[in-house]
This record gives structure tokens, sequence and C-alpha cells, in this order.
């Protein structure tokens, strides 16, 4: 039997979308394969203590950079853990401060705020959402970063740790309330979505049962949202472990790990992440064993990108089962 | 529809027909005066729990009840029948105040419970005492007995403990005749169960917390006509702990389980008696229009 003209345009259409969407596939793949292969040196000659401590990380950067040109003596020791501190106490406690924020926000915007800032709310989170990371970067430069050097550090506690590290207003604490402004809109629009999504009949069945608003929202729509809280909290840790020139500029880009045991000074050293510390060293590249330093933290953001996304997906799983779609 | 046994179609009201239908209270047969008298208080000897005194309700402009007045007695079920729209569920609604969530909605007359207006008593306390029971089952996502123990830790001053809860939430399930089935289950989720028992959960659900009335809205309309039988069994069961007013466009079914039925037209209130003076004898003509095809 002849096909049709139309059967035949479908068959290509479908042809030519798998085509598209395994290219994708296997673009992604060889990125992935690229990456590791470039970064496989760094590892093997490092082993676990790749991750550990010792000596100054940006020293023993300072030496892979400057190794000799003999291939044989090329310098690849490196400790990184002051990096691997930095970019996981950034994230978690970013997202930490961002999950309370945001999700009371959410429950604001959703329930209690009137409709007419709720129609100037939402959109404007959504638009936060999309704002490029590089100009919060510029703020956090430009405006609070020389604030808290010249105002919140007094000259006593630059002293105190002047022979171990600079303070310059660069630090952890103006990193999160940076990164935090940040991931939080994303963070709002996700879980406001979810807010919305809770059926109205479960809202109606507990105010019904007497129940006040304020314990409706707590009791049964965040309960039933915690999934997409989740959610939310995977996709703002992704943004933050991968943000890199916002993070480059305001965090002080040290290799200097912070000490919580100094008190409030803690809150005023500086610190660098991998994604900044890729940043700052792009330039360095075409030596070839720091090329393959930094494609090793380069695979390591990779690998935690890919872990977050998959802890999402999962996240996601159980509102399903209710019949809530995200 | 929900009878084994084959009854004819429900006539309902045809459009064409409505310009020739009369006003109630200027009605040929004179039924205006008999349903205002049916209505007044005193007109039975049974306690009468809340009354609705000329409540009209409009969503903005468009008006939902029209100078409704109704006693809910002790020990009765009211049924609100009528056409879809006809505004009883609005009129159900705003008997625990949840017509208060729409913000368009505009109530004038009175509801009182107990003689205290409704209006005067906080909203939290009114719905613990006048509780519903929706047209969908709307358990929540927790286990069956985190549902049957939320109206009454909802309503506690202190947090109870779950020794204390687990009587409270055994003698809801028996009244709502769901624990022979779920006794022995009562930490598996509560939307696992079929529809009609996720329906008996949340009556059980509104029976926690010891209302004096129970709302029902349409509570068969998504069930099975086995569920159906045994919630009507348990609404004739119930009304000698509680006041049951249902809601329900299956006339059938308020012929059933109605001692007195409310019929509603257009926002008004139509016809007010017993069942079987509403189904046998309507005094209205709208009512015999409406009721005239199913026993008739």
């Amino acid at each position: 039997m002849p096909q049709s003209a139309a059967a035949r345009s479908e068959r290509r259409a479908e042809r030519s979308l798998g085509a598209l969407s395994s290219l994708v596939l296997v673009l992604i793949t060889a990125m992935c394969l690229f990456v590791l292969l470039k970064a496989w040196p760094s590892f093997s000659h490092n082993g676990p203590m790749w991750f550990g401590w010792g000596g100054n990380v940006d020293d023993q950067l300072a030496a892979i950079f400057n190794s000799p040109a003999n291939p044989a003596k090329w310098d690849y020791t490196i400790r990184t853990w002051p990096i691997l501190y930095a970019t996981a106490l950034l994230t978690i406690v970013s997202v930490g401060i961002g999950i309370v924020i945001s999700t009371l926000a959410a429950v604001f915007i959703v329930e209690f705020a009137p409709p007419s800032v709720k129609r100037i709310v939402s959109p404007v989170v959504r638009l936060l959402a999309a704002v490029p990371s590089v100009i919060y970067g510029l703020i956090g430069i430009l405006v609070l970063v020389p604030f808290v050097g010249n105002h919140l550090i007094s000259e006593g506690r630059k002293g105190s740790v002047t022979f171990v590290v600079q303070l310059s207003g660069a630090s952890l604490g103006v990193a999160v309330v940076i990164l935090t402004l940040m991931i939080t809109p994303i963070m709002i629009a996700i879980i406001a979505d979810a807010l919305r999504a809770v059926p109205n009949g479960w809202k109606e069945g507990a105010l019904a049962l007497g129940a006040n608003r304020w314990r409706v929202m707590w009791t049964v729509v965040v309960r039933t949202a915690r999934p997409a809280i989740v959610a939310a909290a995977v996709i703002a840790a992704a943004r933050a472990i991968g943000e890199g020139i916002m993070l480059a500029m305001v965090s002080g880009s040290v290799g200097f790990a912070p000490n919580p045991l100094d008190g409030i000074t803690f809150v005023f050293e500086p610190l660098r992440p991998y994604a900044a510390t890729i940043v700052d060293n792009a330039e360095g590249l075409s030596v070839k064993p720091f090329g393959q330093t930094i494609y090793a933290m380069a695979a390591i953001l990779l690998f935690a990108s890919l872990m977050l996304s998959l802890g999402g997906t999962l996240a996601k799983r159980p509102l399903r089962k209710y019949g809530v779609r995200l | 529809m929900n009878s084994p046994t084959p009854l004819p179609p429900i006539k309902r009201i045809d459009p064409s027909r409505a310009p020739k239908v009369v006003d109630p209270r200027h009605d040929s047969l004179g039924a205006a005066d008999a349903i205002a008298a049916a209505v007044a208080p005193g007109s039975s000897e049974r306690v009468e729990r809340m009354r609705i005194d000329d409540l009209s309700i409009a969503y903005g402009t468009k008006p939902a009840v029209r100078n409704v007045t109704l006693p809910v007695r002790e020990g009765e079920v009211l049924a609100l029948i009528g056409p879809s729209g006809c505004g009883k569920t609005t009129l159900l609604r705003s008997l625990n105040r949840l017509t208060e969530l729409t913000d368009t909605a505009v109530a004038t007359g009175s509801i009182t419970l107990d003689g205290q207006n409704i209006h005067a008593l906080e909203a939290t306390d009114l719905r613990r005492r006048v509780s519903m029971v929706f047209q969908q089952p709307n358990p929540f996502p927790m286990s069956i007995f985190e549902n049957v123990a939320y109206a009454i830790r909802e309503q506690a001053a202190r947090r109870p403990s779950k020794s204390t809860l687990a009587p409270l939430v055994r003698e809801a399930l028996e009244d709502a005749g769901l624990w022979d089935e779920v006794g022995d289950n009562l930490d598996h989720p509560a939307l696992r169960l079929s529809g009609g028992q996720q329906q008996r959960l949340c009556i059980a659900r509104a029976l926690a917390s010891k209302p004096d009335v129970l709302l029902m809205d349409e509570p068969c309309s998504a069930l099975d006509p086995k569920s159906t039988e045994i919630i009507e069994e348990l609404i004739t069961r119930l009304r000698e702990k509680v006041a049951i007013v249902i809601v329900t466009h299956n006339l059938q079914q308020a012929h059933r389980v109605g001692d007195n039925v409310a019929f509603m037209y257009l926002g008004e209130l139509v016809e007010y008696g017993t069942v079987d003076q509403v189904f046998n004898a309507p005094r209205a003509e709208r009512t015999q229009d409406y009721v005239g095809g199913v026993f008739g």
C-alpha cells in the first residue's frame, strides 16, 4: 500500500527530531568524557588527597603553573580542601537561608498577599530570577564589598589576622548575602508554583475543619509541597555551585578556608569556590598541567550538578502519587 | 440512577415553561403562607440548632440566594434540592462561612447557631461546630490516623498525645462505619483508600471534632451506587447524633435520606416541608414540575 504524504512527512519529522535529540545527548556525553579525560592526570597524581588538605592551595596552583617544560617533571601536587570547603560552605549556607526566606515569601505571595500585590510581585520575582549573575557581582563589588571593608571590619580586626589573611571586605559574608539574593527568586518561583498546585479541596477541607489560614498553610499546603521545596533547593544549589563570575568578584578569591572558631572574623574571611577558581585561572590553561588541574575542578562541578539534577528528579516524585504535577 | 429498581427519568424544569411559573409568594395554590408557617420558629417540637433568616447572598451583582428562611433542627436531615445553579451549595457554604473565601460574595440577613449570630463567633470555632463534607472526597495526603486526628489537633489548646487521640479517632471512624475496614491499617496513606472509603474518612474527620451540625455537599455524586448506599445508611444513622444538612441533586436520594426537604429555584426557597409532603403533595407549582416526574 502506498504511503500517504501526511504519513511520510510525519515519519520525516519524527526522524529529524529524534536525530536532533540524540545529537544533544551525544554532545553532552562527549563533553563529560572530554573533561574527565583532560582531568585524569591531576586526579591520578594526587589520588584521594586531591580533596585533602595541606599547604597553601594558591601556592600549589602557582607551582603547577610554573612547572618545568619537561613533561616528566610536571608538577601536579594540589590539595583542594580549602576550595572544596568554600564551595560546600557557600552553597549550604546560602541554600539554607534561601529555603527559609523563599518558603515564607512564597506562602505570603500565594496565600496572604492582597491581589494587587500578588499581581506585581509574581512577575517581579520571575524577572529577578532571570537577572544575569554578573550584575549581582557588580553590585556586590561596587557597593557591598567597600561598605563591609570600610565600615564593618575594624582596623583592629584587620590587624589581628594580618599575617594570615587580608580582610578587604570581599568575604564569606558578602558572598553568602549576594549568593542568597541571587538564588532566592528562582526558589520563590518554584515553591509558589507548587503551593498553587496543591488542590483547593485540601485547603477548603482543612478550613472547614476549623483550622485557621496560617495553620492550613503549614499543616496541609506546605507539607504537601515539601518535595517541591526540596526540588527548589536542589536547583538553587546547582546554581550556587556553578556560580563563578559573581563569586570571583565578591568572595575575595583567596584559597583560604574560613575558620568558624575565629568568631565574627569568620564572616569577614575571604575564600574561593571551584567555579570562581576556574574563572580566575582561565588565562593559564595553555600550561598543560595547570590546564589539567583546572579541568579536574570542572569535572567535580560536572559530577556535583549531575548528582543534584538526579536528586531533584527523585525529590519531585512523591508528589506525583497524589496527582500533583509540577 | 442509584436505586436498583428502575425509575422514570427525572423531569427537569424546561426553560421554555419558566414564564408561566409564578412567584411562590403570589402563588395560586396559596403555598407561600403554608411554607412561611413551616419555616417559622416553633413549627416543630424538635430543638432548633441553626436558623437561616431572610438570607441573601450575591457574588458581585449576581444574586445566588434570595431571602431564604430555613430552620436546621437536631435529629433531622434537611435535604436541599433544586436544579444546578439554584444556590443550594452557596446556602450550605454560608452556614460555616466558607462563602467568605470568595472575595466578591456579599451576604445580608442572618444565620444563628443556638441563638447566636455566626458572625459573632470566630470562624474557626464556628467551623468546628458546623463541620463539612465536600462533593469530591478530599482526604489530606497523610495517614488515615492523621486525617481523623487533624481536626482534634487543630482545636486543642495543647498538642494532644497519641494516646489521647487514639480513642477519639477510633470513635470517629466507628461513627463513620469505617473502623472495621481500616482499624488495622491506621498508618496507611488515606489516598490509597477507595473513593467511597475516602468519603467516609472525610465524614469521620468531620465527626471527630464532635460538631453540632454536619453539612454535606452532594457527598455521593462522585461515588458508585454501592458506596452511595453505604453513605446513605450512615446518614440515616448519624442523624440521631448530629443535625445534618445535605445538598443533593438526586431526588431519590433526598427522598431516601431526608426528613425535611427544601426545594430551591433561582436562589429562592420555593418549597419546604417533610419528605412525604414535598414529594407527594407539593404545595408550589414549581415543586410539582420539578419532582413531578419522579414518583408520579
